[in-house]
C-alpha cells in the first residue's frame, strides 16, 4: 500500500517543486492518454487496437494516481484537478500538443515521449519523499510494457524500406523540436534536487536522453531531435487545438456544473 | 445479438445478407452423411473449426459470426465519440475499457469466421460496401453522456440475453467464445447502471436526460431481437447454431430489465407494455418493422457516417497493413 | 509491396491461477512471435486474468486427430475403471460367506 501524503508531509521546502512536478506528471499522462485512445476502433489491426487502448488506460491510470497524490497535498480532489482548470492552466509538455497524426505520428510521439518519461521516473526511483517513491516504484513496472512494444513498433517502422520509414522520418521532423519539452525545467526544482526527491535536475535527464536516443537513431539512421524551440516554454503555449480538447473534456462537466456523474 | 435470419421476415430479397449455399444435387453417400450430420448437431453434439461440415452449415454460422462480429466492430463507433468527453477520471477509465472489450469481441468473431474460411478484408470491405449487416442499435446517434449511461446499461443487456443463449452453440469456436463474452459483458453492464443510477438521483437535469434517452432507445431496443419468424424454418435453431427465438429473447429481455427499470422511477414509453400472468408473456406495442428494415439496410441516421468514417479511417491506415502487418495470402 | 512476413494464426494457452493446467484460450493474428506475445497478453491477459501465457504458431503445432489412433475400434475396457463390474461376484461370495455388504465407514 502506498504511503499517503498526509501520513508522510513532504519538506517545506519541497512543496512548490513537487506540485509543479506532479501537475506536469499527471498532466502529460493525461493528454497523451486522449491522443492515443483515439485509435479505439480504427487502428490499423484489430489487435494492435485493443494493445493501444491498454497502453492509453495505463496512461489514464497513472494520471489519476498523480494526480491524486497533488490532490492530498493541495486539499482538493483529482477529478477537479483533471477537468476543472483553464487550458493555460495545463502543464503538459508541448510534445503532446501536436494532433494524432497518422501512425506514424504515433508511434513517434509515443517513442519520444515514453523514453524521455523512463528517464523521468528513473530519476524519482527511491527518492526522500516516501508516497511519490512508492508510486514511481509502480509505475517503473508498468512502463516496461510499454518500452517493449513502442520499441518494437520503432524499429518496425525504421526498417521498413518505403513508406513507413517515409513517414516515420516526416513524423519525427514534426515532432523534433518539441521533443525536448518532457525536460522543462520546472519552478522549484532546485529545492527537489537539494531534498532528494529528484535524482538530478531536468536538464541533465534530457542530455541523457539525448545521449541515449542518439544511439538508436544512428543505428535506425532517424534524424536526431534539434535542440528544443522555445525552452522556457516548453510546458505552456498549448495552442488551439489544445483549447478544442479541452471543450470537448470538459462539456459534459460543464453542462451541469456540480453534478455527480 | 439478432441473427441475419431473424431479419429476413422483414428483408426484401435483395437486402438480405448474402449466403446461403446454392441447392445441390445430392447423392446417396452424400445424403447419408448430411443426415448423420444433422442428427449429430440436433442431438447436441458439436462440430469444430476443422470437422468435415456441409456447406449449408459452414455459410449459417459464418453468416451468423459475421453479423455479430460486424456489430462489435460498428458499435465502437457511438460510444467513442464519448471516451474524449467522459467527465471523471473512473468514467473515462471504465468506458475506455469497455470499448475496448467491444473492439475485443470483433477480434474473438473476426478470427472465428476466419478459421471458417472467409478473410478479415473480405469481411471489412463487404460491411462496409453494405453487403453484411450490422444491428440496428448501432445506427443511431448518441446525444448526451445519458445515452452513454443507457446504451451501456440497456443495450449491452438486450445483447448479453441473446449472447447467454448461445453458449451451447453446436459451433463449438462460437459457444465458448460467448462465454468468454458473456463474463465481459457482464461487467459493461454494470457500468451502465452504475451511470443511469447516479444520474436518476442526480440533478434534474441529470433525471430528465436519463428519460430522454430511454425515450428515444426503447423503439430500436425492442426491435433489437428481429421480429418474430417461423420455427420450423429457422435452420439455426434446427441446427442449434443458436438456442432461442427471437421472440423468446425480447420476452427475456423484458422479464429481467424492465422492473429494473420501473424501479428507478423511469417510465417506460409503451402504454401497452405489460405482463400478461395468464398468457404468462409481455404484451407490448408492436416494434415498427419499417423502421428496423430502412436501419439495417444503412438508411438509419448514422449509418451513412460512420461507414463512411470507417471507410477514411481504413484508408488511412492502408498502408501498415500493406507493409508490417500485411493480411495473409489466399490460401 | 511486402516482402516480410504475413500474419498469421498464433494460439494462446492461459494458466488461470497457480495449480491449474494451461489451457486454450484462443488465437490471434500476428506477423511474428514479438507482436504475437503482445497481442496475446492483450487478448487473454489485459485483465490481470491469466498468471502465465503460452503462445505459439499454429502452423508450428502437430495435430492429432486420427480415430483410428485415439479411437481405435477394439474393446479397451481393461484399461478403464468400467471395465472391472463385480457387483454379482461381491454378492455372491458375501452370500457364500454369510456376510452383509459393510458399511461405508465399518472397521470391523
Amino acid at each position: 500500500m502506498s504511503r499517503s501524503a498526509a501520513a508522510v508531509p513532504p519538506a517545506p521546502t519541497a512543496v512548490a517543486g513537487l506540485e509543479a512536478l506532479l501537475r506536469s506528471m499527471a498532466d502529460d499522462e493525461f493528454v497523451i492518454g486522449f491522443s492515443d485512445s483515439e485509435w479505439t476502433g480504427i487502428a490499423p489491426l484489430l489487435e494492435e487496437d485493443i494493445a493501444m487502448s491498454s497502453l492509453a488506460q495505463d496512461e489514464l491510470g497513472h494520471a489519476a494516481a498523480l494526480y491524486g497524490l497533488l490532490a492530498e497535498l493541495t486539499d482538493t480532489d483529482a477529478d477537479a484537478l483533471a477537468y476543472d482548470r483553464e487550458p493555460g492552466d495545463y502543464q503538459h509538455a508541448r510534445l503532446l500538443d501536436h494532433g494524432r497524426g497518422d501512425w506514424a505520428m504515433t508511434i513517434a510521439r509515443r517513442y519520444l515521449y515514453e523514453t524521455a518519461d523512463a528517464v523521468r521516473l528513473e530519476a524519482l526511483v527511491g527518492g526522500s519523499w516516501a508516497p511519490l517513491a512508492d508510486l514511481v516504484g509502480k509505475l517503473v513496472r508498468e512502463e516496461r510494457y510499454h518500452q517493449m512494444h513502442i520499441g518494437s513498433w520503432l524499429e518496425r517502422l525504421a526498417t521498413a524500406e518505403g513508406e513507413p520509414r517515409d513517414r516515420l522520418r516526416a513524423a519525427l521532423g514534426t515532432l523534433g523540436p518539441d521533443a525536448g519539452t518532457v525536460f522543462t525545467p520546472l519552478p522549484g526544482e532546485p529545492a527537489l534536487v537539494a531534498d532528494g526527491i529528484l535524482a538530478r535536475p531536468m536538464a541533465e535527464l534530457e542530455a541523457d536522453w539525448r545521449a541515449r536516443i542518439t544511439s538508436v537513431f544512428d543505428r535506425l539512421r532517424l534524424p536526431q531531435p534539434p535542440p528544443t524551440r522555445d525552452p522556457e516554454r516548453g510546458r505552456t503555449d498549448h495552442g488551439d487545438a489544445f483549447t478544442w480538447l479541452h471543450g470537448e473534456f470538459t462539456i459534459v462537466r460543464r453542462s451541469d456544473p456540480g453534478a455527480t456523474w | 445479438m439478432t441473427d441475419p435470419l431473424a431479419l429476413d421476415p422483414v428483408l426484401a430479397p435483395s437486402d438480405r445478407a448474402s449466403g446461403g449455399a446454392p441447392a445441390r444435387q445430392h447423392d446417396e453417400a452424400y445424403d447419408a452423411w448430411f443426415e448423420r450430420f444433422e442428427a449429430h448437431v440436433m442431438a447436441g453434439g458439436k462440430v469444430e473449426s476443422t470437422d468435415a461440415m456441409p456447406d449449408e452449415y459452414r455459410t449459417a454460422v459464418l453468416r451468423f459470426v459475421e453479423m455479430h462480429a460486424n456489430s462489435e466492430l460498428m458499435g465502437v463507433l457511438p460510444e467513442r465519440e464519448w471516451l474524449m468527453r467522459a467527465p471523471t477520471l473512473r468514467r473515462k477509465l471504465a468506458l475506455t475499457a469497455k470499448v475496448q472489450d467491444e473492439v475485443g469481441h470483433a477480434q474473438l468473431l473476426y478470427r472465428i469466421a476466419e478459421d471458417l474460411g472467409k478473410p478479415r478484408e473480405a469481411m471489412f470491405d463487404d460491411l462496409l460496401a453494405g453487403k453484411t449487416k450490422f444491428h440496428n442499435v448501432f445506427h443511431y446517434p448518441t446525444v448526451g453522456w445519458a445515452d452513454v449511461g443507457m446504451i451501456a446499461w440497456l443495450v449491452d443487456a438486450a445483447a448479453i440475453v441473446a449472447q447467454q443463449a448461445l453458449r451451447d452453440s453446436s459451433y463449438a469456436p462460437y459457444a465458448r467464445t460467448m462465454r468468454k463474452i458473456c463474463w465481459e459483458e457482464s461487467v459493461h453492464i454494470m457500468h451502465g447502471r452504475d451511470v443511469v443510477v447516479t444520474m436518476v438521483t442526480g440533478t434534474p437535469a441529470q433525471r430528465a436526460a436519463i428519460q430522454d434517452a430511454l425515450d428515444r432507445w426503447w423503439g430500436p431496443l425492442m426491435q433489437m431481437h428481429g421480429p418474430r419468424s417461423p420455427r420450423d424454418k429457422d435452420m439455426d435453431l434446427r441446427w442449434r447454431i443458436k438456442a432461442k427465438s427471437s421472440e423468446e429473447l425480447r420476452q427475456e429481455f423484458l422479464t429481467i430489465y424492465v422492473p429494473r427499470i420501473r424501479e428507478l422511477g423511469l417510465v417506460i414509453p409503451d402504454a401497452e407494455l405489460r405482463y400478461d400472468d395468464d398468457a404468462r408473456q409481455w404484451h407490448y406495442t408492436e416494434p415498427d418493422w419499417n423502421e428496423l428494415r430502412t436501419v439495417v439496410t444503412n438508411h438509419g441516421p448514422m449509418s451513412e457516417a460512420r461507414l463512411e468514417f470507417r471507410r477514411l479511417a481504413r484508408a488511412d491506415t492502408a498502408w501498415v497493413r500493406e507493409t508490417i502487418l500485411a493480411a495473409p495470402q489466399a490460401a | 509491396m511486402n516482402d516480410g512476413p504475413a500474419l498469421e494464426p498464433w494460439e494462446v494457452f492461459r494458466r488461470e491461477k497457480d495449480g491449474d493446467p494451461m489451457r486454450h484460450g484462443g488465437s490471434v493474428m500476428a506477423p511474428d512471435a514479438d507482436l504475437a506475445l503482445h497481442y496475446a497478453r492483450e487478448l487473454y491477459g489485459r485483465r490481470q486474468e491469466s498468471v502465465r501465457l503460452w503462445i505459439v504458431r499454429r502452423a508450428d503445432i502437430i495435430d492429432l486427430e486420427d480415430a483410428d489412433l485415439l479411437q481405435p475400434p477394439l474393446d479397451r475396457s481393461f484399461k478403464k475403471p468400467g471395465g472391472y463390474v463385480m457387483r454379482d461376484k461381491l454378492a455372491a461370495a458375501r452370500e457364500a460367506a454369510g456376510q452383509s455388504k459393510p458399511k461405508a465407514r465399518d472397521r470391523r
